[in-house]
């Protein structure tokens, strides 16, 4: 995969590259801030960006506005979104258009390498990818207490595993159910609250978090 | 050159120097300050409270319920009296600023909350109007006296010195028949040799006067000083509000501190920790290996990070006094300094905890800027209550009032503390730092 990596500290920038490599990816570019990564993904054309919310100069959201830029402008460049805190509003952003390839994650999930890439691959396939603690965060915040409440624990589970971007599969290994299992939950859950039943993994996320989040 | 040249010399510089001071510009404007201030003083006073008597006794006359009119105008009223009084002194502070060269910061404008009662309360409250009300009253006698004396002996003496071209024009009596000039009993200045005396006379009360002036513009200037400039609950609140966002500026850096420096590097060695397992289950011992001498590197990079930064936060030394602490910081520092420390009680914590940043932020200074080879730290007691540190370098000097040394002016003053230096271009340079024994 090839990789183009905006951070702008250099201890963090450099162990990431070096994480990346030593994975076998291409990092194309490790870039300092908002601008030069939008130049690079010009010059190099990655598979994916993967972008830390805050950079220089205000030190608040510019990576986040790269990020949707780059969306606009680059559609078929995958994003990954690193933050330090959760702030579901970025979550909310960076859904707003096409939640195909992006994802949200937040710094600490970095330290745990192999989910880290696992989840830096399924977004550049295409998959959107939310961190766990921000699903967390977007239920408890949810207003839909009395639907939510009608869930069964497992059906629960389910939703939030759905909602961080998880495919049946994954869902069914994570949660040691059958896929078919898996499937009639979900068909449950939908019912429950009321939504279509969505064909693709990234669009019943986007189903999910609207429904949470209205 | 022989001492008898030098001595003359000397005596000319003096002679010069004194005729200056007299006859230089700052003469004029004080000269105009006196003319100018008693006057208007006396006919603000006059036109705004003759004219809210004139008001008041209109209103009594004219209305049968003249007191229900009084108590419902009368507050309004004295707003603003106290409101013109303000501005006079306003005035007055301007004046003085601009003529004498005395400046007095301005006394904050109260905030009030909103509608016709809010104003009324904090007008009427707000000590800047009666302390200006005080001032006009106490500048009515002076601004009166002041003129009077400086133009009487401006005309005296003009006339003393002009005395042998006019004494002939003049008669006066005497107990023989009528005689020229002008005399005072027994005396008569009615030759030419005695209208010099007249004469020299005149230029000792010319040459006084500038001095005469200064000596009355005294009174008024420590009343401007005591009255006209901000109350102390005012320079109060200042200080407080530069002590509060001085903490949260503390804050916001040792957060930035923490993020970007510990925070970064533990999640880089945890980063480095996943390689290494992931490769040792892989097999590849020699590759974990490396990984973790890389990440042990880290993590005693991230250690050292820590604990500096936490001193900056609060030294363990302080916590056995000063002595200690300005110990280990000098034995840090980059140059050689010198300490004279003499503290025999210690003075409250957060006074130890303000010497011990305020002096490890000078000698940062000196480090960075001076190009200085040597300094000195010294702390000693003025008095029971209250402490001076100094820094002294001997370097390039040229360091003035600016970025961080405002800063630490702003953090000593929030204890009613001082902070002066002496930095010519050139060098040395010194900063003397005065701090109560408790804030």
């Amino acid at each position: 995969m090839r990789i183009i990596l905006a951070e702008d500290n250099a201890l963090l920038r450099d162990g990431l590259v070096f994480l990346l490599r030593h994975r076998g990816h291409e990092v194309a570019a490790a870039v300092p801030d908002g601008d030069a990564l939008l130049a690079a993904v010009a010059e190099h054309h990655p598979d994916i960006a993967v972008v830390d919310v805050r950079m220089p100069p205000t030190h608040t959201d510019e990576g986040l506005r790269a990020a949707l830029a780059l969306r606009r402008d680059h559609p078929d460049v995958a994003v990954l979104v690193l933050s330090q805190y959760v702030e579901t509003r970025y979550a909310a952003e960076l859904l707003a258009g096409r939640c195909d390839g992006v994802g949200y994650l937040l710094k600490d999930r970095v330290a745990d390498v192999a989910e880290f890439v696992d989840a830096l691959t399924r977004v550049a396939a295409g998959a959107t990818v939310l961190d766990p603690e921000v699903i967390s965060q977007i239920i408890g915040a949810s207003r839909r207490h009395a639907t939510l409440d009608t869930l069964t624990a497992r059906e629960r589970q389910v939703l939030t595993l759905m909602a961080e971007g998880r495919s049946n599969t994954a869902i069914a290994n994570a949660l040691n159910l059958s896929y078919a299992s898996v499937e009639k939950h979900i068909t449950g859950i939908f019912g429950k609250l009321g939504l279509p039943p969505s064909d693709t993994d990234h669009r019943r996320v986007l189903a999910v978090l609207r429904y949470l989040n209205p | 050159m022989g001492a008898a040249r030098l001595a003359k010399r000397r005596a000319t510089v003096t002679v010069w120097r004194f005729l200056l001071a007299s006859f230089g510009g700052r003469t004029w404007t004080r000269l105009t300050y006196v003319l100018l201030s008693g006057p208007l003083c006396w006919l603000a006073f006059l036109g705004t409270y003759g004219s809210l008597l004139a008001l008041g006794y209109l209103l009594i006359a004219a209305f049968p319920i003249s007191g229900l009119a009084v108590v419902l105008l009368g507050p309004p009223a004295l707003a603003t009296a106290l409101l013109t009084a303000r501005a006079v002194g306003a005035l007055h502070r301007t004046m003085a600023s601009a003529l004498l060269g005395v400046t007095v910061p301005r006394p904050p404008r109260p905030s009030s909350p909103p509608g016709p009662f809010g104003w009324l309360a904090t007008t009427l409250s707000d000590s800047t109007g009666w302390r200006s009300v005080l001032y006009v009253l106490l500048k009515l006698p002076l601004g009166l006296v002041t003129p009077l004396v400086a133009l009487l002996s401006l005309v005296v003496g003009g006339l003393g010195v002009a005395y042998p071209l006019w004494y002939r024009t003049a008669v006066h009596g005497g107990p023989d028949g009528r005689r020229p000039g002008i005399g005072f009993g027994d005396l008569h200045f009615d030759t030419w040799p005695k209208s010099l005396l007249v004469a020299g006379f005149g230029i000792v009360v010319l040459l006084a006067a500038p001095w005469l002036i200064r000596a009355l513009l005294w009174p008024d200037i420590l009343l401007i000083r005591v009255l006209l400039g901000p109350s102390r609950a005012a320079r109060l609140r200042e200080t407080r509000a530069l002590a509060v966002d001085d903490a949260a500026d503390r804050l916001r850096r040792i957060e930035r501190d923490l993020h970007d420096g510990a925070q970064a590097q533990l999640v880089a060695l945890a980063m480095k920790l996943g390689l290494a397992r992931e490769e040792l289950a892989g097999g590849d011992q020699a590759a974990a290996g490396a990984l973790l001498e890389v990440a042990h590197h880290e993590a005693k990079r991230a250690i050292v990070e820590l604990r500096d930064l936490a001193r900056g936060i609060h030294p363990p030394a302080l916590d056995d006094g000063l002595g200690p602490a300005l110990r280990a910081l000098t034995a840090r520092g980059a140059i050689p300094v010198e300490l004279e420390l003499t503290l025999h009680e210690r003075p409250a914590q957060a006074i130890e905890s303000i010497a011990y940043f305020t002096a490890a932020e000078l000698l940062t200074n000196v480090a960075k800027h001076s190009r200085a080879s040597h300094a000195t730290l010294t702390l000693h007691r003025l008095r029971a209550d209250r402490l001076r540190l100094t820094v002294h370098d001997n370097g390039i000097g040229g360091a003035h009032p600016a970025g961080g040394l405002t800063g630490l002016a702003d953090r000593v003053r929030t204890v009613d503390g001082t902070l002066d230096i002496t930095s010519p271009p050139g060098g040395p340079t010194t900063v003397t730092v005065e701090l109560p024994d408790r804030p």
